[in-house]
């Protein structure tokens, strides 16, 4: 059975990962995905960013749900 | 009965124009309560970096958190000040130097509340809203605009 999450990368992260959505398989919680993630990715390493869960910033480990939206939000500057 | 407000879109593809700023304060003419504006206007600089010279800017958003975002700290901002009407408008995708990127315009009765009201949205929505900033070089390279 397929349990996938979508994420959303913006700015920076987007640039450094090389597109700005991808799906995959749901790791279970937010530590999780940024583990795999910056397996994946080991430039994410460096780079500061926070995590928003369908839209809504997040602080702290929260367990992930098939379905939802994570976005990797490098600093603001809007403006 | 009060009415209810719901999330506008904040977002204008391209600079801001005179013409529009002009048609808003226009736009107001008809509401005698009205005591005093305030506006903020977002100017794109041609900021000397070390890799070379800002050209334009690049902004892009997480548009659906931005507009959820925007609603929640316009909300706030009502409740704390008297204000009679207030408009944000953020621009997106290539803004050359020179050029508007964001227009924010607070009105009330008098002005304190409407300069207070639009000094503190001005930082909020630079703090608060995801949006990001690509500083185009004449190098023809670019670097990420850090908000201080």
């Amino acid at each position: 059975m397929s349990n996938l999450i979508h994420i959303k990368a913006f700015g920076m992260v987007a640039e450094k990962i090389g597109k700005e959505s991808l799906s995959l398989e749901n790791p279970g919680t937010t530590e999780a995905l940024k583990n795999l993630l910056f397996q994946n990715y080991p430039e994410l390493r460096s780079l500061k960013f926070t995590l928003a869960v369908n839209k809504k910033l997040t602080p702290g480990d929260i367990e992930l749900e098939e379905g939802m939206e994570i976005a990797l939000l490098p600093p603001f500057s809007g403006g | 009965m009060e009415k209810e407000r719901k999330p506008k879109n904040i977002f204008v593809q391209g600079p801001i124009s005179s013409e529009k700023i002009a048609q808003s304060i226009a736009n107001h003419a008809s509401k005698t309560d009205i005591g005093g504006h305030s506006i903020f206007l977002g100017q794109i600089r041609a900021d000397e970096k070390p890799e070379g010279k800002v050209v334009a800017i690049d902004y892009t958003a997480y548009e659906e958190m931005a507009l959820e975002k925007a609603f929640e700290i316009r909300e706030a901002i009502f409740a704390k000040y008297p204000l009679t009407c207030m408009h944000i408008y953020h621009s997106l995708g290539e803004i050359k130097v020179g050029e508007i990127c964001l227009f924010v315009f607070t009105s009330s009765k008098h002005r304190k509340a409407a300069m207070q009201a639009c000094d503190e949205l001005v930082e909020r929505i630079k703090a608060e809203l995801p949006i990001w900033g690509k500083e185009i070089l004449d190098t023809e390279g670019h670097v990420w605009k850090v908000n201080t």
